[in-house]
């Protein structure tokens, strides 16, 4: 499908192969314009039974059910799933925290943690190659202080090399403007998609609150790839340190032995306040070390999807 | 507080040595680009006030410690309360001791004196601080160099008979620190603080205090102040003796009084009498502050030697000091006066009260000398003279010189006419005739010669009328004064026995003679004072006066009979006992002050050191601590609590929530 002209640093073959035996499905119908290999909110006439519905003048008498009339002496229409494509939007957060990215003692290590924006980007281009492999339209939208990139979902194999081009040209920089950018993508949007946002969610989960819940009456379908990098969590230094804010806001001096437990005290009362809002919202939310492997986090996204589909 | 290596004090900047570090290890920070920056913020605003209090508690208890070890380096002294007083180590320090009986009283539940307590408590102080020199103000006022540690036990330190004389001891270290000492000086009291040992009356202080005030060395006091008044402690002490004769039989007639704290109920003490190595006792039962027993009858038995000595004891107590009291008698020496009179009446008025003794077992007898003939009269056996004319002068004054300094007393009564010349630094004047006749209007009746009766009557001295009296010119203590403030009676002010009478006891002069009782009891108190010296047993106090009369000279060595076997002092008159030499005895006991004083206020006494660097302590027989101690070992814990505290404190804290378990609990 690709040129090998354009390699892709973000694109491992191995993983993409490994993964391909793994459907990308969405949560919910979506309304595509050709047939494919999601559920549809519209009857079909795909081989998938339904349900029953009376008749109505207008409808197609071929699809009457004749054995039920003779059982019933009652009209009734029956009906089928109708499969379609998927549109998925990947929004990246670019914004300068996620240039963030700790190195251990002893970087030759198995699992060396990425900087979060390229394991963000892994995780984009990856799944947008599955989509595009199944035939769905892929877009992206990259946010940082605002939106800097728009790409609308595209099943064209050219539209996807441009979403990788713009994975492979997005820059952390500047303050996240995510919840903006879900906003106008939830305006703008107008068909159902699936929406994977891949992010550090540095930002107050209030205002996540409003655009999940802007994409959710949109009926799209929300993932979340919630970004941390270990030394985030641990917060494992020993010197007096000057953190220098990522996103341009000023610089901190701070004793990491003083401040490593209020420290572990503020990030488990933000966290604790995303579990509520992803409890409250329904999105299919991933927290993400980016010392993991995202192979094996995108097996497991994949796999808890298509299991989910499978008990539908 | 003062330290033993104050120059240690020095490095006591290094105190901020961890703020230095701190400082130091916050300028080598690391610079991180981070992205989680609202945690971090999240963080410091969730700083707590114990956080903030617990970073400067590291710090403070870090310089604690550094400050504990250099203090402790510079071994440190605790003087308890003293420690208020301050200053360092100092170059000299003197022991003003007093070693009265009063000091031998203990503690109820001790067997160790007060006297004891303070020395061991000296010693101990003394070694620890070790100053340059430590020097004793001896009994007889002079400072010698004693080591510390040898105060407890050393002879110059013994107790005594005498009182204290708190005031000239200072004096004597006065003149010492300005004369010899360089540098800070010490001046440690140990005392009960009995008024009579203090003279707190005595006009001396004020001028000591200046004294001291400009010395240009540092001087600071110290007083230990055992003011704990013994408890139910009894003092024995006789008052008179009186021998017997009826035909060959002898007795001894005995005053004994023996006095006990106010407030005491009705109790009995067995009171023990030694004489001559026989022993009797009896039961007196006490009432009150003073029991008196009169006229104790004391059988010497038959042939028994018109001479001896003895000793009253009573069972011990709180201070053993004062539970015996040593005693002579013998014969009364004969009653002998010279009477030198330019005028006949008043020689014979005075030879008439003079050769009337009184009582009728007593003889006396008046010469009346002519003034060509004083060389050959009976100075040795006489006890007064009196004389009325021209003071004498020449060879005449050498004679009654003698007289006087040999414990003789003298009387002066005024010439007719004015004449210039000057005895004993007095001289009379002229004669005034008051037109109306005066009456002396106030006279000392506390002491000396005309003082109250034992039995507590005044002398009718204002009584007495005065037409002529003769002016006395020149330094005297008036002992009775007229109503312009010119004495009628006067007394040398160096002590010795020299008086003067500023009227003539004829009709016209004054009525000395026709109401004779003053002029007879004038010169009979003269008589028995003039008969001490030459008496064969007398009783003297403890004291400068007992030195002076029991000091080795004029061929007669003193030899100690009896007395205490703790008196280890080698001045004879300062160590209770009996004392004899050429057939004569002298008892030797504690004044009768001792056994009437009692303890100064504190604040009397504070008030003699106002203005000076002056501390007291409390002091208690039988406690015997040192008032300076080294207390290095205190700092050095001190410094391990801090440094404990500060590894406390600095553990890192228990993490709420590991990063594992954050993650998981938000899962």
């Amino acid at each position: 499908m690709f040129s090998d002209r354009q390699p892709r640093k973000f694109l491992e073959p191995a993983v993409l192969s490994r993964l391909a035996g793994v459907p990308l499905l969405a949560r919910r119908p979506m309304v595509g314009s050709v047939s494919g290999r999601h559920s549809s909110p519209h009857r079909g006439s795909s081989v998938e039974f339904a349900e029953y519905r009376k008749y109505v003048p207008g409808d197609d008498l071929r699809r009457l059910d004749w054995r039920a009339f003779g059982r019933s002496d009652r009209f009734y229409v029956k009906e089928y799933e109708a499969d379609t494509n998927l549109r998925l939007c990947l929004v990246l957060d670019t914004s300068g925290s996620m240039a963030y990215g700790s190195t251990k003692a002893g970087g030759a290590a198995v699992h060396q943690p990425l900087a979060k924006i390229d394991y963000a980007r892994r995780i984009c281009g990856t799944l947008g190659y599955l989509a595009g492999q199944q035939g769905d339209a892929v877009g992206i939208a990259c946010a940082a202080a605002g939106v800097v990139r728009t790409l609308p979902p595209r099943r064209s194999p050219a539209h996807l090399r441009l979403v990788f081009d713009v994975l492979e040209e997005a820059k952390p920089q500047g303050t996240t403007g995510l919840c903006q950018v879900l906003h106008e993508l939830a305006e703008t949007t107008r068909q159902r998609a699936l929406v994977v946002i891949v992010s550090d969610l540095f930002i107050d989960p209030d205002g996540l609150i409003g655009a999940f819940g802007h994409l959710k009456f949109r009926r799209h379908d929300v993932a979340v790839f919630h970004l941390f990098d270990p030394q985030e969590t641990a917060f494992a230094f020993q010197r007096p340190t000057r953190f220098l804010d990522l996103e341009g806001g000023g610089a901190i001096f701070a004793d990491p032995i003083e401040i490593a437990d209020r420290y572990q005290r503020a990030l488990a009362a933000y966290l604790e306040r995303l579990r509520q809002l992803v409890l409250e919202s329904g999105i299919d939310y991933q927290r993400v070390l980016t010392d993991e492997p995202y192979e094996q986090v995108l097996a497991r996204f994949l796999v808890g999807r298509a299991m989910a589909r499978g008990l539908r | 507080m003062t330290f033993l290596q104050p120059w240690m004090l020095a490095a006591l900047p290094l105190v901020g040595l961890p703020l230095i570090i701190h400082l130091i290890n916050q300028r080598r920070y690391q610079t991180v680009p981070w992205g989680g920056m609202m945690f971090l913020r999240a963080a410091r605003a969730l700083s707590s006030g114990y956080s903030r209090l617990r970073h400067w508690l590291i710090m403070l208890l870090r310089m604690l410690a550094v400050a504990a070890v250099i203090l402790a380096i510079g071994r440190p002294l605790s003087r308890g309360w003293l420690a208020l007083a301050g200053g360092a180590r100092p170059d000299t320090a003197v022991v003003v001791l007093d070693r009265s009986p009063s000091m031998q009283a203990r503690a109820a539940a001790t067997p160790e004196t007060k006297l004891a307590t303070g020395c061991g408590q000296l010693a101990a102080s003394l070694a620890t601080l070790a100053p340059q020199r430590c020097l004793l103000v001896a009994a007889d006022d002079t400072l010698v160099e004693i080591p510390p540690a040898t105060l407890a036990d050393a002879a110059a330190t013994a107790p005594l008979a005498a009182s204290a004389d708190i005031p000239a001891m200072l004096r004597a270290a006065y003149d010492h620190i300005r004369e010899h000492a360089a540098g800070t000086a010490e001046i440690w009291i140990c005392s009960d603080c009995r008024s009579n040992d203090w003279s707190l009356e005595a006009g001396g202080w004020a001028g000591l205090r200046d004294a001291f005030a400009k010395v240009p060395q540092q001087v600071r006091f110290q007083l230990i102040a055992f003011d704990e008044p013994p408890a139910g402690n009894l003092a024995v002490r006789l008052t008179a003796t009186r021998l017997e004769t009826r035909g060959d039989e002898r007795e001894l007639l005995v005053n004994i009084v023996v006095t006990r704290p106010e407030g005491a109920g009705r109790a009995t003490v067995p009171i023990t009498f030694e004489i001559g190595g026989a022993t009797t006792s009896l039961d007196l039962e006490l009432a009150g502050h003073e029991t008196v027993l009169a006229n104790h009858s004391l059988p010497l038995g038959r042939g028994a030697e018109p001479r001896g000595w003895g000793r009253v004891s009573i069972p011990a107590d709180t201070c053993q000091a004062d539970n015996e009291f040593y005693f002579v008698y013998g014969e009364p020496p004969p009653r002998v006066s010279l009477v030198v009179a330019e005028e006949a009446a008043t020689g014979h008025v005075l030879e008439l009260a003079a050769s009337i003794p009184p009582s009728k077992e007593l003889s006396a007898r008046a010469d009346r000398p002519s003034r060509e003939g004083l060389a050959t009269a009976a100075w040795d056996e006489a006890a007064v003279l009196a004389w009325q004319g021209p003071l004498p002068s020449g060879r005449d004054a050498e004679l009654v010189e003698r007289f006087v300094s040999r414990g003789g007393q003298a009387i002066f009564f005024p010439p007719e006419a004015a004449d210039a010349t000057v005895f004993a630094g007095l001289a009379w004047g002229d004669w005034t005739t008051h037109p109306q006749p005066v009456h002396p209007e106030q006279w000392r009746s506390d002491e000396d010669l005309l003082a109250n009766t034992l039995s507590g009557g005044a002398l009718p001295v204002g009584e007495l009328e005065v037409r002529r009296s003769c002016r006395l010119t020149g330094e005297h203590v008036p002992l009775a004064a007229l109503p312009d403030g010119v004495p009628l009676v006067a007394r040398v002010p160096d002590g010795r026995g020299i008086f003067f009478c500023a009227t003539l006891p004829r009709p016209g002069d004054s009525t000395l003679a026709s109401e004779g009782i003053v002029l007879y009891a004038l010169l009979q108190r003269a008589l028995e004072r003039g008969l001490e010296p030459l008496a064969a047993a007398r009783q003297e106090a403890a004291g400068p006066t007992a030195v002076a009369l029991l000091a080795p000279g004029a061929g007669l060595r003193w030899e100690r009979l009896v007395g205490p076997p703790e008196a280890v002092s080698t001045v004879a008159g300062l160590q209770a006992g009996v004392y004899a030499a050429a057939g004569r005895l002298v008892a030797v006991n504690r004044s009768a002050v001792e056994d009437a004083a009692g303890s100064a206020p504190p604040e009397r006494i504070d008030a003699l050191f106002r203005g000076l660097a002056y501390m007291r302590v409390e002091g208690l027989a039988g406690r015997g601590d040192s008032l300076v101690q080294e207390i290095w070992r205190a700092f050095l814990i001190a410094m391990l609590l801090a440094l404990v505290g500060e590894g406390l404190l600095s553990l890192p804290r228990r993490r709420s929530s590991s990063p594992a378990t954050v993650l998981e609990a938000a899962a």
